[in-house]
């Protein structure tokens, strides 16, 4: 489908760079609730456990899983010694400091297990197993774990305990916050990069299974029926219009990341040459009414597409899809619906 | 040769929006508790622990086998976890009766749970980008193909929704429990991915369940009658493909008919009593009647027009409420296959079918490519005729 | 020694094992990497797809960044016509034990098992920080390699180690990888040259910790008779178990593995010499305290593939030590031996595999 271009140029591809992030809220129960709502308000709780006292407190007695209530809750600390640690030599983005630091394993005065936390020791020849250390409580506690941190020494923290000096008192912690997010680099795999830079080029490839010749638009860089990988060697290029197979008109729920806010149509489109379909293509401008499976649709490329000017701003490794940084909009074709019998092998 | 094993206990939480009162290992252990009481032993006297749910990152904990591990009595014995999409909970019951039908376990402790309010499933079926269409975006078009064949009227999936939430108000642990629900509130509810309705989508839950599972020579130590598993049967297929059948996915077909042959059941609608069917969108209940066999092609939804699904029907589904009205989506299987266990122990409260014999638990689950199902009965070797 | 009289109908044995390279970053998806397994498994014993009556694979999510991952490695197991297929979200090595449970309920006689993973597109230490108490040790960020330096110094304050007997251990991976085609790191290194490299996670340095890796590994286990149809070298399973412990460190003695010595005496470990042992060390003095648990003395040779620390296909590294055993067993290197699996921080949970030749 070579339209508008005399000198192709194929568009960068980037790397993929996306965070899986979302920020989880956890209902805390009867015994975490407690304790994180004493780390913010200044102080550490344990749960005594027949004649132990376990420090961070649970919920059941670890070795039989009988419950354990809140009764049971008692204080410890503020000092303790370090049972075991590790040298945080290089922190991670989810690390607690961002310049070294020991994780150390604390047994806290009046508990008899240890607690696993983070100690600001300033380098690694202050730590020894054996030493004492001490809680530090942050003023801008929100009722989490990360709401203090421990320092070398003895002495009690300096400042009063945030509940004792406020006005109010609190709520106690119900629900902690985690933001959590997975940084995920890879590049683009070697069928999808071809594909992307075919469509920056105004062609769609697809690739012919070597097992069963059925050609599949966008590849997945493999025949799953036949299981075989398939290679440079198997793309081939098919048309830029298709027959609708499937569509769903989606009412945006809304959720971390989502930008959607008013219905659109989805759709699934098997192109003219292909025997897979193109799934997810979004449809902004044909109204519900006139869309139907068997719909003929040719797709218009941008003007970015001519000038060789395309750019990937968001690039992955998902197989379904045409993006949107190639085209314009699909524009029924005018030709007469093809029989949804006869593509209903194909609605996915 | 495999070893029988039964159902003795049975565990659910309250369903509910947010269970706000719990943490993870509350909310496990409430089923967990649960059904180690109604067995009347303790985890003294399990020997595996079998956990299953939907992706970790509906909580944002990986392989929750580990922190869960204690809550659940496990210190010190096998735990091992399950995964295979909405369908995980049937897999997980199934799974955990293999631990038994080996020889090599004698009493298992299985639990399912999601705690929805902790994420968004939407989120993660999105892959965590935006633009995601939701299960319902998913599975609407093939709703709207199933229709197209089989000339279904359109009344039949506010009917099933209707159905559903009426049984619901029998049902304790359910989530919704919405007292007005009749056609025309489900025909005027919000349209979110035509035909489905908002309420003829299932809603989203925090909970969990668990249940029992023991050999022969274990199952006179708990005072209740057991649940008989007769049979179990899986069948995966792959998620897009031409020439798949989205409508009644082969391996759906496949799955019933090897459920059956197992069992030794010829005629299922007859033959079985009541079913559990995981039916999260209104239009899966006579598109699984059809799918599993039990009404033949273009019937299913004359089974629901007329009422045979009904708690008063030859062959009453989702006596519980079903998905439709509680959806911890990594125990709403197990929560089908326990149901159909509560139905046969003569357990199942106020929507107890009278006589109940011979129940089908069910989940399916991915774009509808993976099945797991059992059958449960009173009787460890039933006559079918 | 047992004879091949010994063995009864309801015996499980690998009949063919198949594992990719480790590769530091392997470019395409991982599909393909499931599908060179399983069609080397097929090819070995000459099987079709639908010969095999149950297939279940191990992997994780979270390293690809995608909930429901696993539904795309579906593509690789083969699935059309439809499979009778199950998925757990752990190590392969968990897959073989519900895979050897399912066989000996007598209906079905082959299996096959997959693990797989694709860890190179995500900082592992960022993911796997998120299998700790999701309340009080996860938002620290406390991650595996972090416990496991906690781990590594109660050991050697317990005076059971030093941080030279740590070094030998990679120092004996290293060289025992030269052999493996599939290692990620290989060679002849000293301890000294090691011990002058900085800390990672003091006292661990960065040597000590597996390197992750992408890959996939799979076996096909079959009932005795069918076994012997299938192959001549049938690696016997004759123990198989896993346990877990307390997600409180604080509960555990990190210098002991409990959980370890109570799976080898369920797996049956000590009933025979053990004359390999494949162990799934993620951190260089995990092998002292697994040696311990599990009673191996100078007789046994530990991890002749240079084990994880040579190669680490996260989800699919405690499959391929039970794989490497049986590839000893099978070649007539080893008569008896055991694959062990692990998960979760220091040790949390372990699973012993013992299997034996003997046709």
């Amino acid at each position: 489908m070579r339209l508008w271009w005399n000198q192709p140029r194929m568009a960068e591809l980037p790397e993929i760079d996306f965070t899986l992030e979302y920020p989880y809220t956890r209902t805390t129960g009867p015994i975490i609730g407690p304790f994180l709502t004493g780390l913010r308000d200044g102080r550490i709780l344990g749960t005594r456990v027949g004649d132990r006292v376990v420090c961070p407190p649970v919920e059941y007695d670890p070795a039989t899983g009988a419950t354990i209530g809140p009764e049971h809750l008692v204080e410890v600390g503020p000092a303790g010694t370090v049972d075991a640690w590790t040298w945080v030599a290089e922190p991670t983005s989810k690390h607690p400091f961002d310049h070294p630091f020991a994780f150390a394993q604390i047994k806290l005065d009046g508990a008899d297990t240890t607690m696993l936390h983070a100690v600001d020791a300033g380098s690694i020849e202050k730590m020894t197993t054996g030493m004492r250390v001490v809680v530090r409580y942050h003023d801008d506690g929100l009722g989490t774990i990360t709401d203090v941190h421990f320092v070398p020494g003895d002495v009690p923290p300096a400042m009063p305990r945030p509940a004792a000096a406020g006005d109010a008192d609190p709520e106690p912690v119900a629900i902690t916050e985690h933001l959590i997010g997975v940084r995920i680099r890879e590049p683009l795999q070697p069928h999808r990069r071809r594909f992307l830079q075919g469509l920056s080029v105004g062609r769609i490839l697809g690739q012919r299974s070597p097992a069963d010749g059925k050609i599949h638009v966008p590849s997945r860089g493999y025949d799953a029926i036949n299981r075989v990988p398939m290679t440079e060697a198997d793309d081939v290029e098919v048309a830029d219009r298709g027959t609708v197979t499937s569509f769903t008109e989606i009412t945006p729920v809304q959720y971390h990341g989502q930008t959607e806010t008013e219905p659109y149509i989805r759709c699934s489109i098997l192109l003219d040459g292909a025997d897979t379909t193109i799934g997810g293509i979004d449809i902004r401008d044909i109204p519900i009414d006139e869309f139907r499976v068997g719909l003929r649709l040719q797709m218009i490329w941008n003007d970015a597409v001519g000038r060789g000017e395309v750019r990937f701003d968001d690039v992955d490794n998902r197989s379904y899809g045409l993006t949107e940084a190639v085209y314009e909009r699909w524009e029924p074709t005018g030709e007469p619906d093809v029989d949804p019998e006869l593509v209903k092998e194909h609605n996915f | 040769m495999a070893r029988p094993c039964a159902v003795v206990g049975i565990g659910q939480t309250q369903y509910k929006r947010r269970r706000d009162d719990l943490s993870l290992d509350g909310l496990v252990r409430e089923a967990a508790l649960r059904a180690l009481d109604d067995a009347q032993i303790t985890f003294a006297d399990i020997d595996a622990i079998v956990l299953g749910k939907a992706p970790d990152a509906l909580e944002g904990v990986i392989m929750p086998e580990l922190s869960l591990a204690d809550a659940l009595g496990a210190v010190g014995k096998p735990i091992h976890r399950v995964h295979t999409a909405g369908s995980v909970g049937a897999s997980t019951a199934i799974s955990a009766a293999v631990l038994v039908e080996s020889g090599r376990y004698d009493t298992v402790l299985t639990v399912t749970y999601e705690k929805q309010s902790e994420g968004n499933a939407t989120w993660a079926l999105s892959g965590g980008k935006s633009g995601g269409q939701g299960a319902g975006g998913t599975f609407a078009p093939w709703i709207r193909e199933y229709i197209r064949r089989s000339q279904a009227p359109e009344h039949i999936g506010w009917m099933v929704a209707v159905k559903d939430r009426r049984n619901a108000l029998k049902n304790p642990y359910a989530h919704l429990h919405l007292e007005d629900i009749s056609i025309e509130t489900v025909r005027e509810s919000p349209m979110l991915w035509d035909p489905l309705h908002f309420l003829e989508s299932c809603p989203s839950s925090d909970g969990a369940a668990a249940m029992v599972m023991c050999a022969q020579d274990k199952v006179s130590r708990s005072p209740h009658p057991p649940a008989w598993v007769l049979g179990h049967a899986k069948r995966t297929e792959f998620s897009s493909f031409p020439g798949r059948d989205t409508v009644k996915p082969q391996a759906g077909v496949d799955c019933a008919a090897a459920l059956y042959r197992e069992v030794g059941i010829t005629d299922p609608r007859r033959q079985i009593d009541v079913a559990e069917l995981y039916v999260p969108f209104s239009w899966y209940e006579p598109m699984w009647l059809e799918g599993h066999l039990i009404a033949e092609e273009g019937e299913g939804w004359k089974m629901t027009d007329e009422g045979a699904t009904a708690l008063t029907g030859d062959f009453p589904v989702n006596c519980s409420g079903g998905v439709l009205s509680s959806n911890p989506i990594g125990a709403s299987g197990m929560i089908r296959c326990l149901e159909a266990a509560n139905q046969v122990r003569g357990t199942a409260g106020d929507y107890q079918v009278d006589g109940a014999k011979v129940a089908l638990g069910h989940a399916y689950g991915g774009a509808a490519q993976y099945f797991a199902m059992w059958i449960v009965s009173s009787e460890q070797q039933p006559e079918f005729n | 020694m047992a004879t091949p009289e010994d063995r009864a109908p309801e015996d499980i044995a690998i009949v063919a094992v198949a594992q990719t390279e480790a590769h530091a970053r392997y470019d395409g998806p991982e599909v393909v990497l499931i599908m060179e397994v399983v069609n080397r498994l097929l090819a070995e014993a000459d099987l079709e797809r639908g010969d095999v009556g149950f297939t279940i694979a191990g992997s994780c999510d979270y390293l690809g960044g995608m909930p429901f991952a696993f539904v795309s490695n579906v593509d690789g197991m083969g699935a059309w016509p439809p499979v009778y297929e199950s998925h757990l979200e752990m190590d392969g090595a968990w897959a073989l034990f519900e895979a050897w449970l399912r066989l000996q309920m007598g209906d079905i006689d082959v299996a096959m098992v997959v693990g797989s993973g694709k860890s190179s597109p995500c900082n592992a230490r960022e993911v796997f920080h998120l299998q700790a108490d999701p309340y009080v040790v996860a938002p620290l960020g406390l991650d595996p390699d972090a416990m496991a330096g906690i781990q590594a110094r109660a050991l050697i304050d317990a005076g059971r180690a030093t941080e030279a007997d740590i070094a030998d251990v990679v120092v004996r991976s290293r060289a025992a990888a030269m052999t493996n085609p599939n290692a990620q790191v290989a060679g002849e290194v000293s301890v000294d040259s090691l011990l002058a490299a900085p800390y990672d996670m003091a006292p661990l340095r960065a040597h000590d910790v597996s390197p992750k890796a992408d890959g996939a590994a799979g076996v096909l286990l079959a009932r005795r008779d069918r076994a012997r149809e299938l192959t001549d070298t049938p690696v016997w399973i004759t123990g198989l178990d896993h346990r877990i412990e307390s997600h409180h460190a604080g509960l555990r003695d990190l210098t002991d593995s409990a959980s370890t010595r109570l799976a080898a005496t369920g797996a049956g470990v000590a009933a025979g010499p053990i004359d390999v042992a494949e162990l799934h060390v993620t951190h260089a003095h995990e092998e002292i305290i697994l040696r311990d648990a599990l009673g191996l003395d100078e007789t046994t040779v530990v991890n002749p593939s240079g084990g994880p620390l040579a190669g680490d296909p996260v989800m699919a590294t405690g499959l391929t030590r039970i794989i490497e055993v049986a590839r000893r067993i099978a070649g007539g290197d080893a008569d008896r031996g055991v694959g062990h699996a692990a998960s979760g921080a220091a040790l949390q949970q372990n699973l012993l595999c013992v299997m034996e030749g003997g046709g």
